[in-house]
Formats: C-alpha cells, structure tokens, sequence
C-alpha cells in the first residue's frame, strides 16, 4: 500500500515537473523574444511578418496560445522546427543515442579512475604520497571540463596530431570527449570515495574484523569499500544525470552530434519548437536518472527506506 | 551577526578561526591576491586592454615588454585578463548572492510553513531542482542578448534551489533546538525566530555552501561567455578570453593557458576556502553534506 501511494506522488511530481517546465518555456520563450522577426530575417516586409505570424499562430492572444501549446505537448506534438522544418520532438531524440553514448563513456571513464584512486587516499589519508595526490585532486576540481578539453585537443590533435578531433563516427573521436568529461566529474568522486573509506575504517566493525584476525587488505576490501560504495550512488546517479545537461560545450567544442549541439545550434537560430522540445527530453532524462538512482538506493541499501519514513 | 552570549570569545574566536584549517587560510590567501589583482588592476596594467598593436600581434610571454604576451590584435594579455578578472568576479558574486537571498527565504519560508503551503514550497524547490538550469540559462540569454545583468540575473534565478533545499533541511533541525522551542513558547514571533534563532544557526552551513556556489557561478559564467552566451563581446571575461584563443592555438598557445590558469587559481582559491570552511564547522559537530 505505503508502495503504491509512494509510486503515485513519484507520477505526481512527475507531471507537476513536465507541467512547470513546458510553462516555463512556454512563456519565458514569448517574454523575451520573438522567433518570427527572426525567422523572417532582416529584409522582411511587414506583410510577409503578418503572414508568418498567422502561419505559426503568433498572432493568437497569449493564454490562447498558451492552451493551444498545452494540448499539442500533450501529444507530445511540438511543432515544426523553424530552422529545419523537421518535427521538433523526433528530431531531437533522434540526437539522443549520441548524447546517451557520450554519458556512458564519461560516466565508465571517471568511476574507472575515481575508485582505485579513492580507496588508495581513503585507506592510507595521511602518509606523503596520499596527500600530494590529494592536494593534486583538489587543483583538478578547479579544472572546467571545457578548459580541459581545450587543452586536450591543444595537446593531442594540434601539437602531437594522434587524435582526430572532431565527430562521432571514429572510435578515436570519443577519447577526448570521454576524458574531458571525466577529469570533470572523477575529482568530486574521488574526493567523496576517499573521504567515505576513510570514515568507515574508522568504525567499529572494522575494529572488529580487526581483532578476529582479518588483514588489512581483507578490511579494507571486504568491509570498508561496499560501505564506502554506497555512500557514492547518489552522486554517481546525479552525475550521470548532470551529463545529460552539462555535456552542451563537450559536445560543441568536439562537434559531436548530440542533444547539447542541437540545443547550441537552436539557441544562435531561436527555433522555438526545438528549444522547447529539447528542455522537455532533458527534464524527463534527468527525473528518469534521479528516479533509477533511488530505486538503486534502496535495493543496495534496504536501511534507507525505513530511515526515511 | 550579535556576539550576544557569546562574551568575549566572539572576537578571539573570529580572528582566531583562519588558522584553524590550512585549506581555509590557503584558500584566503589566495583569494585575497586575486581581490587585490582586481582594486590595483588600474596601476598593474602595462598597456590598454582593448587597444592594440598591429605591429606586436602574437608576441610571446614576456617579449616586447609583455608580461604575458600579446593577442591576433596585438593587445597586451595581461592587462586583458587583470579587466576581465574583475568582471567575471563582480558577474559571480551578484548570480550567487541573487541565489542565495531567493533561496534562503524559499528554505525559510517552506520550513516555518506547516500543511498545504509547505507542501506546495517543497514542491516547487523539486521541481525546480531537477530543471535543466544551466539549459534555461543558456535559452534566456539567447534570447535576451548577453550582458551582464541578463546573464548574473538568469543564473541567479535558475540556481536559487540548491540554497532552498538546504536552508530548509537545516531549518527543521534548528527548529527542533530546545532554545528555540523555548523562545517559541514565550510567545515569539515566527519572524522573530526566523531571524534570530534560524538565520544565524545556518551561518556556518550557508557559508559553505556560499563558497562552493560562488565556485559553480565563476565556471559557468566562463561557460557560457565561452559559448557566446554570456560576457558582451569585447570584454575579456576568461570565458572570451578562451573564446577568442581558440583560432590561434597553433600560433600562439599562451592565450588559451593564461586565461585557463585564471580561472583554476580563483576556483581552487573559492573550493580551498569552502573545504576548509566545511572542515571547521564539522569539527565543532555539525553535518555538512553538500
């Protein structure tokens, strides 16, 4: 019973969320400017205005606009885009796979460095080698990810030439996008794997496993690192979900054919339908990620649930 | 602010708090550099940051009496960056406060609320926390034109939830203290409260998180400049600074790492200070998860 009713204000919110945001666009989008004069270029005459303006119902009253927009996302109908006349809505999922790609490789690069990194300063915080590593970690939280990938392509594709820069169909193409991403994300997971191992090497069933005889590899890998893991999965959920936002100038500065590149290209052009439709995709990908991460929460760690009602 | 019970410690305690942690001190110190790049920056410029010499394009660092080299215009880079520092600082510093006011009397307001409005606060503080913001940000600026009120305005008001959301956690916490349960049975004012008892309990939580923020607002401000979504073009914000190296990578490679060298500095100076601030308020017992 507590399931269903929680299952039900998880759709509610839901809705609530979709509701909020498609508002929000909705009127920000016609508050602060107007695509027509933009569609129409410079050189329109007013009549060709007019007519664009009927043709995309512009010139309708805002509320009425408003309850017209509502019922077409309803079904899920965003209109046209105006720069390419595709359906808004499939054209931009039709750059999701690339975008989804780019998550999941930047995602399995960073948790791939984060975790022997983390348990190694975790185990051992307070001997040299730990802290000069961990001094250098706190330098690279400071690392925009664009800076990095700016000087990654400096370095690979202008200077040494190993790397082709730009695009998706090569394998060599998604190097420099992954570890731009990750050297991004991995410091903030080091630093919060790190300092969970740490603090369960502290506790007392590892005191415990200790004084029956345990080595010290056997602690730190059998009792302090599931712990410290679980204390990782919502910010490895987050982060996931944070790519499928923040990736916008990892995907311009590599070209690299995703949601993000969509989203910059629609911004120069002001194709309203496409804007509208990609901050629909987004929320939904990111409640989608939030939910996921919650309900592998609660399966790797049965406690939560209980604490929380 | 009021050292009221707190006797002469206040004081002593303020002053002495620096030096409690390494990050912090560190983190000041360098901040504290960058502040003075920024109020001397009028003297400590060699050239004219927005005139060039088309004679001295691309000279190397320190060639022809560049500190830092010149640009594709021949304009001296480090006057550039010493004028750009002190917009990207005055652009974060007004997004992170406009956050923090928002946020905070949302926090305030949804944990003295009781029944429907809290749940209505709340719920406004998820939704708007799981909004693409950094995306809203970049439509409204398309749309509005850059600057530097559309951009610390719009970051300002996309961000404001991450304050929301701990203010009001710590807020409920605070409210359970049996001073203010105390001060609440005496017959004091909500607001009162609020402000009294609240707003100074959050002190060391807000100031993390402040720094941190203020962090997250300098990259993105350089983000979004960087993306043509941000500074007006022609001020020399880091975000254009990059912006504007990018065609000369192979000629001249300094453009792009001094302006990279602004931007980790300040960050690491703002995160310094924010771990060492998070450290010192978990010393004397408090939770700080952010």
């Amino acid at each position: 019973m507590a399931r269903i009713s929680s299952n039900l204000r998880l759709l509610g919110n839901f809705i609530v969320l979709l509701l909020g945001i498609t508002t929000l666009m909705f009127f920000a989008l016609r508050a602060t400017g107007d695509p027509i004069i933009v569609m129409a270029g410079e050189n329109a005459s007013a009549e060709m205005i007019d007519s664009l303006r009927q043709q995309y119902g512009f010139d309708q009253p805002l509320l009425l606009q408003y309850v017209y927009y509502l019922g077409n996302v309803l079904k899920l109908d965003f209109g046209a885009s105006l720069a390419s006349g595709q359906e808004a809505l499939p054209y931009v999922l039709q750059q999701l796979p690339a975008t989804f790609m780019l998550a999941l490789f930047g995602m399995t690069v960073t948790i791939t460095v984060s975790v022997p990194i983390g348990i190694w300063l975790g185990a051992r915080p307070d001997r040299t080698g730990p802290r000069i590593v961990s001094a250098a970690v706190i330098v690279a939280q400071g690392l925009p990810g664009f800076v990095t990938a700016l000087i990654l392509i400096q370095l690979f594709v202008v200077k040494l030439m190993w790397l082709p820069s730009l695009g998706y169909a090569d394998v060599r193409t998604w190097i420099l996008p992954s570890v731009s991403l990750a050297s991004f994300l991995a410091p903030k997971l080091i630093r919060v794997i790190a300092a969970n191992v740490s603090e369960s090497m502290r506790q007392e069933y590892i005191r415990t496993a200790r004084s029956i005889g345990m080595s010290e590899r056997g602690v730190l890998w059998r009792e302090a690192f599931p712990n410290a893991i679980l204390g990782t999965v919502a910010l490895i959920g987050a982060q996931f979900a944070f790519l499928f936002s923040g990736a916008v100038i990892i995907e311009v500065l590599f070209h690299w054919p995703g949601i993000g590149l969509l989203l910059f290209e629609s911004t120069q052009s002001l194709d309203f339908p496409v804007l509208q439709a990609i901050a629909f995709v987004i929320a939904v990908l990111v409640f989608v990620v939030n939910s996921l991460t919650n309900v592998a929460f609660h399966m790797i760690d049965p406690r939560v649930g209980k604490v929380i009602k | 602010m009021s050292a009221r019970g707190n006797g002469s410690s206040g004081l002593r305690g303020r002053i002495k708090v620096p030096f409690d942690s390494i990050e912090l001190t560190l983190g000041i110190v360098f901040l504290a550099i960058i502040l003075m790049l920024v109020v001397f920056r009028s003297q400590l410029q060699t050239h004219d940051p927005y005139v060039g010499d088309l004679l001295d394009r691309f000279s190397e660092i320190g060639v022809n009496g560049h500190l830092l080299g010149t640009d594709n215009l021949g304009r001296d880079v480090w006057s550039r960056l010493l004028e750009g520092i002190r917009w990207s600082i005055s652009a974060a510093v007004i997004d992170t406060l406009v956050a923090f006011v928002i946020g905070t009397f949302v926090g305030l307001a949804a944990a003295q609320s009781t029944g429907w409005a809290r749940t209505i606060l709340n719920q406004i503080v998820d939704m708007a926390l799981a909004f693409p913001s950094l995306i809203i940000a970049m439509i409204v600026v398309a749309v509005v034109g850059r600057g530097f009120w559309p951009l610390t305005i719009t970051l300002g008001l996309v961000t404001w939830p991450v304050f929301a959301r701990i203010v009001f956690a710590e807020a409920l916490t605070l409210l359970e203290r049996d001073y203010v349960k105390a001060s609440k049975s005496f017959g004091a004012r909500p607001l009162l409260i609020m402000l009294g008892h609240i707003l100074p309990g959050l002190r060391p939580t807000l100031a993390v998180v402040l720094a941190f923020h203020f962090a997250d607002m300098l990259v993105a401000e350089s983000a979004l400049s960087f993306l043509g979504l941000g500074a007006p073009l022609g001020v020399p914000t880091w975000g254009n600074l990059l912006q504007e190296s990018r065609d000369y990578l192979m000629v001249a490679p300094w453009l792009l790492a001094v302006p990279s060298v602004g931007i980790i500095y300040t960050v690491v100076a703002v995160n310094l200070i924010g771990d060492g601030l998070a450290s010192i308020a978990r010393r004397k017992g408090l939770r700080i998860d952010i």
